[in-house]
């Protein structure tokens, strides 16, 4: 005789316990925790970089990558504390791997935690790893279809950046379609386009993260 | 391929329950996902017979119920079933919208037999 039993549990609950655990650790040492989403060689890590001179906050990163601690290595040559997870072939981060990388770093006088996820639009949008936001970023020579075709990122993200404009004369990249697209899924959240090589944008970057950073510790208060 | 982790989630799930109410064998596994979750059903079912294999849910049937993406606009009131996660009411163009339905991923019920006597 078979059964059934009734559970209406989420799917991810273990993992959301994990990503509860973070978000009150953040909470507590009044750190804004950001998760940086895109493609591979979209720019995430370059974005880091030129975010370190400008910054008036200070920050860590979580690298997350399949292999190597070539990004961390990246951003240790800038004096970027950072620290390298590897996840061994799985596409994204999730939260028990995340919170396991917090145990080795320091939150002292840290203001704020930048993770770098792996470089895919698809399913790090899927994990919640107890962040504040999701940074969706896209460059242009990925093509401007790609907030339609990945929307649930882009819906999602609490800003949207767009870089490599500098190379807007030389890629076939509509920039009407793409703002149209990240407004249809996206309407409210702004959206920063950004050169990294001579630093377009980085300044509005930076405000964004500082009035974000602002208003959780006057929240927190 | 983030199926293969929500995979590995519910099967553990399932075994933990099955562990502490010493069921046998599971026949089904009933779950709700909604549109905006970006699941394939069928890659998270092939997943998932490869990491039941040896547990209690092997050869279980997952039965995956998917949910439409549904808004209410709060500027004139509609209620939206949407195809795309357009967050602009299709109606009056508003973008004061609210999600209502899209957004679960749940294990709903199990079919269960073989209750071990303690």
């Amino acid at each position: 005789m078979s059964e059934i039993v009734t559970i209406q549990q989420a799917v991810m609950a273990e993992d959301e316990k994990y990503a509860s655990r973070i978000r009150r650790l953040m909470r507590d040492n009044k750190i804004l925790m950001a998760n940086i989403i895109g493609s591979p060689g979209c720019g995430k890590t370059s974005l880091l970089e030129e975010t370190a001179p400008k910054a008036d906050f200070s920050f860590a990163v979580i690298e997350g990558d399949l292999e190597t601690s070539r990004d961390a290595e990246r951003l240790a040559v800038k004096n970027i504390k950072a620290l390298q997870i590897n996840t061994k072939g799985c596409c994204h981060l999730e939260a028990h791997v995340v919170e396991k990388a917090l145990s080795s770093l320091s939150l002292d006088s840290l203001d704020v935690l930048f993770v770098e996820n792996v470089g895919n639009l698809v399913c790090p949008a899927e994990f919640d790893l107890g962040e504040d936001f999701k940074a969706a970023v896209a460059s242009t020579p990925e093509g401007a279809d790609k907030p339609l075709k990945y929307p649930a990122l882009f819906a999602q993200a609490q800003v949207v950046l767009l870089t490599k404009v500098d190379l807007l004369p030389y890629v076939r990249f509509d920039k009407e379609l793409f703002l149209r697209d990240v407004r249809t899924l996206n309407p409210k959240s702004p959206i920063i386009e950004l050169d990294l090589i001579s630093g377009v944008g980085v300044e509005e970057w930076v405000s964004f993260l500082s009035d974000r950073l602002r208003r959780k510790r006057a929240h927190v208060d | 391929m983030h199926e293969l982790s929500l995979a590995e989630a519910i099967n553990k799930t399932i075994k933990d329950l099955c562990e502490r109410s010493a069921w046998a064998r599971v026949r089904r596994i009933v779950l709700k996902i909604g549109h905006m979750r970006q699941v394939d059903p069928e890659l998270l079912s092939f997943a998932f017979n490869v990491v039941a294999k040896g547990t209690v849910s092997e050869d279980a049937e997952l039965s995956i119920l998917e949910l439409p993406i549904v808004f209410k606009c709060h500027a004139c009131g509609k209620k939206i079933g949407s195809e795309a996660m357009t967050f602009i009411c299709q109606d009056c163009g508003s973008t004061d919208v609210e999600l209502l339905s899209g957004m679960e991923l749940t294990i709903e019920s199990m079919e269960v037999e073989g209750r071990q006597v303690l």
